[in-house]
């Protein structure tokens, strides 16, 4: 009981990765945007591409934690 | 426990209605949410196409608009090779938008289950590899898994199946979340708070994971239909 707890708790530590990866682009993005306000589209797409790429591994974390959850015994 | 109790009941896949053939088909419902899906998008096109006429008016210009932004899009990364995928490649972004934003209106959408992500990343093996096939002939498409050095053979092979299963677990990982998360919420606060949190959730996050897998898609085609002129 406590090791399925365990795992799962583990298996969604990932999430630390993309919260830290998304914030340094977005940092980059924002100053991007000071520098020059006319590409503002541009940096706003690649930016929200980046970011739904970069959350999936955070993804890919709670779908093993869910797994364990509900199927390990 | 009550949550964790009604909570797996919502994860599991039910199955809708049995088809009374050969000892009974069991239907799952994600399958008929699918049907009445199409059904929508094949009545929603047949009804705006009557009447086209050569300078658009009302609900045409939405239409026209629509399309337009789709082409350009898809263009812009296949370049001109790609045009005949771009019909395929508009009804799956239409389609995976419209299943993941179903959640609104109440219905469990259709890519939660594992089954219907896992055959849409079929789907997109297939169509790269057969792009590939057929711009470069096979034996440039066997030549492409040498290149640029031999000694990347076995992951070059590996990709193959990595990069659509990476697609298909990103687009069931965020749909079965933003349902999990829209479930706890309706169970603790049913007024009020679903419908400003749904607003990211079901419409933002499902619009771009639909937009993420698709443009991930014509990426790998146009990466497997280039060759080296």
């Amino acid at each position: 009981m406590s090791s399925i707890a365990l795992g799962a708790a583990i298996a969604v530590l990932t999430g630390a990765g993309a919260g830290i990866g998304i914030g340094l682009a977005t940092s980059k993005a924002a100053e991007a945007i000071a520098r020059q306000p006319e590409a503002k589209g541009d940096i706003n797409k690649a930016l929200l591409l980046g970011c739904a790429l970069a959350e999936a591994t955070a993804i890919y974390g709670f779908v093993i934690a869910i797994l364990i959850i509900f199927i390990l015994k | 426990m009550d949550i964790a109790e009604k909570l797996t009941e919502e994860l599991e896949c039910r199955v809708a209605f049995t088809i009374p053939v050969l000892g009974g088909i069991p239907i799952p419902e994600s399958c008929v949410m699918t049907w009445g899906i199409m059904a929508f998008l094949v009545i929603a096109s047949i009804l705006l196409v009557r009447k086209l006429k050569k300078v658009p008016k009302g609900s045409q210009c939405l239409l026209e608009i629509g399309i337009n932004w789709m082409n350009n899009f898809f263009l812009e990364i296949l370049g001109e090779k790609g045009k005949k995928y771009l019909p395929f490649l508009e009804t799956l972004l239409i389609y995976i938008g419209i299943s993941n934003t179903i959640g609104i209106f109440g219905f469990r959408p259709p890519t939660k289950d594992l089954g219907v992500t896992a055959t849409l990343a079929l789907f997109a093996i297939v169509l790269i590899q057969i792009s590939g096939i057929k711009e470069r002939k096979f034996k440039g498409w066997l030549h492409s898994f040498i290149e640029p050095m031999p000694l990347l053979l076995p992951i070059n092979i590996l990709e193959l199946f990595i990069k659509p299963l990476s697609l298909c677990m990103r687009l069931f990982g965020n749909v079965l979340g933003a349902f999990v998360v829209m479930e706890l919420i309706k169970m603790v606060i049913p007024v009020g708070v679903p419908l400003a949190l749904s607003l990211y959730f079901d419409i933002f996050d499902g619009c771009i994971q639909a937009y993420v897998f698709v443009f991930l898609t014509s990426l790998f085609m146009a990466e497997a239909m280039e060759s080296e002129e």
